[in-house]
C-alpha cells in the first residue's frame, strides 16, 4: 500500500465500500436504461408514424456503422481484459488494455463525427424534420457517453502512473469504469439494430 | 421515562490523541480539508454529516413552503370575487405555475429528503450514508436548481421597473417567470407561446433532477448495504422501507422527464421538431413523457408520508404495526403499478377504447394496495392504548383526509366520469386532498414526532392542538367546495370568472378557507420556533417509541452510535425495552478501533455552485443577454473542476474514540 | 487503532488468478462471437429473405449480444443477485413503458395537414 494514511482510513470498510460503489454503478445503469429507452422510443415512434417522411437508407452507410459497432465491441473486450488485469494486480497489462480501449473509443467518436458531418452536408440537420431531431439527439447522447468514458479512462491511465494504484484499492474503481463502458456498448448494440439495420430490411 | 441505556457518551476531546486526529488532515490533493472546528459557517457549508444535511433540507423546504403558500394566497385572493382584477392574467399564470412547481419540487420533495437524510442512517444503525460527499452534492445542487427556477421573479421585477426587456430568441415575450403550468404542456411551452420563464423552468428542473437522482442512488445503496448487523430487510422500520421504494421510483421515473425536458430545450434553443407541430412533432408525446414521470412522482411524494404514518400510529397506540409485511408489500406494489397508470391523466386526449379501458382498470387496481394500507392503519389503532399527542392527531388527520382524496381519485379512474372532471376544479380538489390533507399532514406529524430527536428539545404548551384544528378546518373549507365548483364546470387555471355562473359563493368560501389554513401553518412555524428556543430537554426516548433512532441521544452525536448496534428484532427499541432476555439490543465490540468518520469537503459545494452559472447562462442566452454562452461554459467548467478535485481529494476520514475516557 | 478485527481482502491468491485465466478464455470466445454476429447481421439485411424473418433474426441476435455482454463482460453472471435485480428492474420498466408508449401513439392520431415540413 503506497498511501498508508488513506488506506488506513478505509480499513475495514473497504470490502463494503467496494460493494457500495458497484451497486451505485448498477443503479445508475438501470436508470440510464430509462434515459436511452426514452430517446430510442422517441425515435422509433416518429419513424413509425411518419414512415414516408424520410428515407435514411440513402444516407446511412452500413459498412461504416458496422465497422464502428465492431470497434466498440472490441473495445469492450479490451476493457474486460483491463479489469481482469487489475484484479490480478498486473498494472502493465492493465495499461496496455486501457490504452487500447481509449484508442478504439476515439476511433468510434471519429466515425461518429464523420457521419454527422456527412449527414449535415447532405442536408439533414437537427431541425430538418423529426428524423433529424431524434436521430441526432439519440446518437449524440450516446456519443457524449462515449466521450465521458474516454475521458474517464484517460484519467485512470494517467493515475496508474502516479503509483497510487494497486489491485487492493483501485480494482473496484476500474471495474465500475468498465461497467460504464460496457453499458455504453450495449446501448450501441440496440441502436445499431433498432436504428440502422432495420431501415435496410 | 425510559430505561434505555444508550451507547452514546459524548466524545472526549481533551484526550491528546483525540485532538490530533480531529485536526483536518491533508487531502490527497495536498490541500488542507476544511476545518470544521474553526467556524460554524464553514462547518455547515462543507459538512457531509447526514444529520446536518437533513436539517438544511428541512429549513430550505420550510422556506419554500412559505413562498409557495404566499403564491397560493395571491391566487385565492384574485378569485375571491367575480371579475376581480387584483393581478393580470399573465401574472396569474406565473403564480399557479410557480405555486405548483415550488410546492412539489421545492417544498414537499425536500421535506421528504430532510426526513430521509436525518432518519434513515439512524433507523438502520449506520454511521452515515454510503456516499457522504454525494449526499452533500445532492443538497447543494437542489439549492442551485431552486435558485435557477426562481430567478425569473428577479427579471420580472427588473422588467416592471423598466430595467430589463427580453431580446434575442425570445424578443417581445414578457413572461420572464415560468407560466406554462407545473406540467409545461407543449406547445404552450414552445418558443412561440412562452418566454424565457419556460427556460428557467426547464433548467431548474434539470438541476433538481440531478439532485434527486444522486440522492436516490445514494440512499438505495445505504439502505441495502449499510444496515447494522441483524437489521434484516424485514426488520427495517416502515419509513425506511417506503423510502427505499421511493428512491427506486425516482431513479426510474426521473429519466423520462429529463429527456423530455432536454427535447423541449432543444426545440426552444436549436429549433428541433420534437414537439413542433409544423415540423411533424407531436405535442401528445410530451404529455406521455411527462406523465410517465408525473404519475410515479405523486407516489414519490406520498410514500414517505405513508412511512411516517406507519411509525407514528404504532407508537401512540402502543401496538406493533398491523400487518407489517402487507404494508410493505402494498407499498412496493404501489410503486410498481405506479409506472403503469400514467395515461389516466390523458383520458380526454382520445387514447382509443382499449387503452382507455386498460388504464382505467389499472388505476382502479392501484387503489387496492392503497386501501389495504388504510385498513392496516385502522387495524393498528384498533384496540390500542391511544395517546392523543400532537404527532398522533396529525397522523389520524392524514388517514381521514387522505382517504377522501383517494375517493375522488377513484372517481376519476372511471374514464367517462373523468371526461367531466378533467381540467376542472374537481381535479384540484382531488390532489389537494391527497397532498395537503395527506402528505402535508403526515409531514407535520413527522415534524412533531422527530423534532425532539433532531434538536433534543421537547414541545411545550398546547399550540399544536390549535395548529391541527386550524389546518384541518382550513383545508376542508378550502378544498371541499372545489369539488362542487368542478362539477359546476369551473375550469382550473382560470384567471377570473363572471357573476351569474353560480361559482361566486363557493369561491368566496374557498378563499376564506385558504386564509384559515395559512394561519394554521404560521402557528406551526411559531410553535416550532418556540420549541427550539425554550423547549425542555427531550431525553433520548420521549415518546416511548419503538424504532432504533430513539436508542441514541437527542440530538444524536456526530457518529450516531458509539458502537454498532446488533439488532435483535423488528421494532428493535421496543423489544429492547420490553422484550425477553436475548431480544435486547447489544453492541459490537470495536476492539478499540474507534469510529471512522468522513472528512468535510468543499468539493460538493463547488461542483454544485457551477450549476448556477450553467443554468443561468443557458437561460439568459435565450433572453438575448450578452456573454451568457460563455457564462454557461464557465459553469460547466466549475462543475468539472469540482468533480475532478473531488476525485483527487479522496474520501479522507478520521477516527473518533468516544469511550477512551472510560478506559 | 489496529486492523486486527478486519480480515484483509484476498488479493492475488492462486485460485483468484486461475479464475481470471478462465475468464480470459471466455472473453476471447465471446469477442469472436460478437464480431461474427455483427458480420452476419450486416450481410443478413441485404439477403432477399422475408422481412419478418430477417427482423426476428436481427432481434434475436442483438438480444443475444446484449445479454452476453452483460453476463460475461460485465460479470453479472458471477456477481450478486442484487445487482441483477437493480439493473433488471430498470431494464424491465424501460422496456415495458416503451412498448406501451409505442402502441399508444399511432398514425391515426396525426393531423398530417398541419405539418409543413414534409
Ligand atoms: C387512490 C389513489 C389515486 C387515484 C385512483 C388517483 C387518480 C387520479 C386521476 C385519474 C387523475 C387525473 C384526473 C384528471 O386530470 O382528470 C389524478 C390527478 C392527480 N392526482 Fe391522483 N389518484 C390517486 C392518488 C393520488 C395521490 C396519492 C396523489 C399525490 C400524492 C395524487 C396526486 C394527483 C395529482 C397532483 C393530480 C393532478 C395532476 C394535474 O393534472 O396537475 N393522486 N389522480
Ligand atoms: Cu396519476
Amino acid at each position: 500500500m503506497s498511501d498508508t494514511a488513506t488506506a488506513h482510513h478505509d480499513d475495514g470498510h473497504l470490502s463494503l465500500n467496494n460493494d457500495n460503489k458497484k451497486l451505485l454503478m448498477w443503479l445508475f445503469l438501470g436508470s440510464d436504461c430509462m434515459f436511452f429507452g426514452t430517446l430510442i422510443s422517441t425515435h422509433l415512434i416518429y419513424r413509425k408514424i411518419y414512415p414516408e417522411s424520410f428515407d435514411p437508407t440513402s444516407l446511412f452507410s452500413l459498412e461504416l456503422t458496422s465497422f464502428s459497432t465492431f470497434i466498440l465491441l472490441m473495445s469492450s473486450f479490451l476493457m474486460a481484459l483491463a479489469v481482469s488485469a487489475m484484479h490480478k494486480g498486473e498494472l502493465k497489462s492493465f495499461r496496455r488494455n486501457v490504452l487500447g480501449v481509449i484508442f478504439f473509443g476515439l476511433i468510434f467518436l471519429g466515425c461518429q463525427v464523420y457521419e454527422f458531418a456527412h449527414f449535415v452536408h447532405e442536408g439533414l440537420t437537427l431541425s430538418t424534420n423529426t428524423f433529424g431531431s431524434t436521430f441526432y439527439m439519440m446518437t449524440g447522447t450516446h456519443g457524449v457517453h462515449v466521450a465521458i468514458g474516454v475521458f474517464w479512462l484517460i484519467c485512470m491511465y494517467f493515475y496508474s502512473h502516479t503509483g497510487k494504484m494497486d489491485a487492493h484499492e483501485s480494482a473496484v474503481d476500474v471495474e465500475i469504469a468498465g461497467l460504464y463502458w460496457h453499458f455504453v456498448d450495449i446501448v450501441w448494440i440496440v441502436i445499431f439494430t433498432a436504428v440502422y439495420l432495420i431501415e435496410f430490411i | 421515562m425510559s430505561q434505555t441505556e444508550t451507547a452514546t457518551p459524548a466524545p472526549k476531546t481533551s484526550h491528546a490523541h483525540q485532538l490530533h486526529v480531529l485536526k483536518p488532515e491533508r487531502s490527497r490533493l495536498g490541500l488542507m480539508r476544511p476545518d470544521h472546528s474553526k467556524s460554524v459557517f464553514i462547518d455547515w457549508l462543507t459538512t457531509v454529516d447526514h444529520k446536518k444535511i437533513g436539517i438544511m433540507y428541512g429549513a430550505i423546504a420550510l422556506f419554500f413552503l412559505f413562498i409557495g403558500g404566499i403564491e397560493a394566497l395571491i391566487i385565492r385572493t384574485q378569485l375571491i370575487v367575480p371579475e376581480n382584477n387584483l393581478i393580470s392574467a399573465e401574472r396569474y399564470n406565473q403564480l399557479f405555475t410557480m405555486h405548483g412547481t415550488t410546492m412539489i419540487f421545492l417544498a414537499v420533495m425536500p421535506l421528504n429528503s430532510a426526513f430521509f437524510n436525518f432518519l434513515i442512517p439512524l433507523q438502520i444503525g449506520a454511521r452515515d450514508v454510503a456516499f457522504p460527499r454525494i449526499n452533500a452534492l445532492s443538497l447543494w445542487s437542489f439549492v442551485a436548481g431552486a435558485l435557477v427556477i426562481n430567478f425569473g421573479w428577479l427579471l420580472e421585477a427588473l422588467q416592471m421597473m423598466g430595467l430589463f426587456a427580453a431580446s434575442g430568441p425570445t424578443a417581445g415575450m414578457t413572461d420572464l417567470a415560468p407560466s406554462g403550468g407545473w406540467f409545461g404542456y407543449a406547445p404552450l411551452s414552445s418558443k412561440e407561446y412562452s418566454g424565457v420563464g419556460t427556460d428557467f423552468w426547464i433548467m431548474g428542473l434539470q438541476i433538481l433532477g440531478v439532485a434527486s437522482l444522486t440522492a436516490s442512488m445514494n440512499f438505495i445503496v445505504t439502505i441495502l448495504n449499510m444496515r447494522a448487523p441483524g437489521m434484516k430487510m424485514m426488520r427495517m422500520p416502515v419509513f425506511t422501507w417506503m423510502s427505499l421504494v421511493v428512491a427506486f421510483l425516482i431513479i426510474f421515473a426521473f429519466p423520462a422527464i429529463t429527456i423530455a425536458l432536454g427535447q423541449l430545450m432543444f426545440d426552444r434553443t436549436f429549433g428541433t421538431n420534437f414537439f413542433n407541430v409544423a415540423g411533424g412533432g407531436q405535442p401528445i408525446l410530451w404529455q406521455h413523457l411527462f406523465w410517465i414521470f408525473g404519475h410515479p412522482e405523486v407516489y414519490i411524494l406520498v410514500l414517505p408520508a405513508m412511512g411516517i404514518i406507519s411509525e407514528v400510529l404504532p407508537t401512540f397506540s402502543k401496538k406493533p404495526l398491523f400487518g407489517y409485511s402487507i404494508v410493505i408489500f402494498s407499498g412496493a406494489v404501489i410503486g410498481f403499478l405506479g409506472f403503469a397508470v400514467w395515461s389516466h391523466h390523458m383520458f380526454t386526449t382520445g387514447l382509443g377504447k382499449v387503452a382507455t379501458a386498460a388504464f382505467s382498470l389499472l388505476t382502479m387496481a392501484i387503489a387496492v394496495p392503497t386501501g389495504v394500507k388504510i385498513f392496516n392503519w385502522v387495524g393498528t389503532i384498533w384496540g390500542g392504548r391511544i395517546r392523543f399527542t400532537a404527532p398522533m392527531i396529525f397522523s389520524l388527520g392524514f388517514v381521514w383526509m387522505f382517504m377522501m382524496g383517494g375517493f375522488s381519485g377513484i372517481m376519476h379512474a372511471a374514464a367517462p366520469a373523468d371526461a367531466q372532471q378533467q381540467d376542472s376544479y374537481f381535479v384540484i380538489a382531488h390532489f389537494h386532498y391527497v397532498i395537503m390533507g395527506g402528505i402535508f399532514l403526515a409531514l407535520v406529524s413527522g415534524i412533531y414526532y422527530w423534532v425532539p430527536k433532531v434538536f433534543g428539545k421537547m414541545w411545550t404548551g398546547s399550540l399544536s392542538t390549535w395548529v391541527a384544528v386550524l389546518i384541518v378546518v382550513g383545508l376542508n373549507v378550502t378544498f371541499f367546495p372545489m369539488h362542487f365548483l368542478g362539477l359546476l364546470g369551473m375550469p382550473r387555471r382560470t384567471h377570473t370568472y363572471l357573476e351569474g355562473f353560480g361559482w361566486s359563493t363557493y369561491n368566496l368560501v374557498c378563499t376564506i378557507g385558504s386564509y384559515i389554513l395559512a394561519i394554521g401553518i404560521l402557528l406551526l412555524l411559531v410553535d416550532l420556533i418556540r420549541c427550539l428556543r425554550s423547549g425542555e430537554p427531550a431525553g433520548d426516548d420521549p415518546w416511548d417509541a419503538r424504532t432504533l433512532e430513539w436508542a441514541t441521544t437527542s440530538p444524536p452525536q456526530v457518529y450516531n452510535f458509539a458502537k454498532t448496534p446488533i439488532i435483535p428484532a423488528r421494532d428493535a427499541l421496543w423489544s429492547h425495552k420490553h422484550g425477553p432476555e436475548g431480544k435486547k439490543i447489544t453492541y459490537e465490540d470495536d476492539h478499540g478501533h474507534g469510529i471512522h468518520m468522513p472528512s468535510n469537503s468543499w468539493m460538493p459545494l463547488i461542483a454544485s455552485i457551477g450549476f448556477v452559472p450553467l443554468g443561468l447562462g443557458m437561460t439568459l442566452k435565450q433572453a438575448g443577454v450578452p456573454y451568457m454562452g460563455s457564462l454557461a461554459i464557465f459553469g460547466l467548467f466549475v462543475i468539472t473542476l469540482g468533480l475532478a478535485l473531488w476525485a483527487i481529494e479522496g474520501p479522507g476520514g478520521f477516527h473518533l474514540h468516544p469511550e477512551e475516557d472510560e478506559a | 487503532m489496529s486492523d486486527v478485527h478486519y480480515a484483509p481482502l484476498p488479493v492475488s491468491t492462486k485460485s483468484h488468478k486461475d479464475s481470471e485465466t478462465d475468464k480470459y478464455h471466455t472473453f476471447v470466445n465471446l469477442a469472436l462471437c460478437l464480431a461474427a454476429i455483427t458480420g452476419v447481421e450486416l450481410v443478413l439485411v441485404y439477403l432477399p429473405f422475408n422481412a419478418t424473418f430477417i427482423f426476428t433474426v436481427l432481434l434475436t441476435l442483438s438480444l443475444f449480444k446484449f445479454v452476453a455482454v452483460i453476463a460475461w463482460f460485465m460479470h453479472l453472471l458471477y456477481d450478486k443477485l442484487l445487482l441483477t435485480l437493480a439493473f433488471g428492474t430498470g431494464m424491465a420498466i424501460a422496456t415495458g413503458t416503451f412498448v406501451a408508449l409505442g402502441s399508444l401513439i399511432s398514425r391515426s392520431n396525426v393531423d398530417l395537414d398541419a405539418i409543413t415540413a414534409f
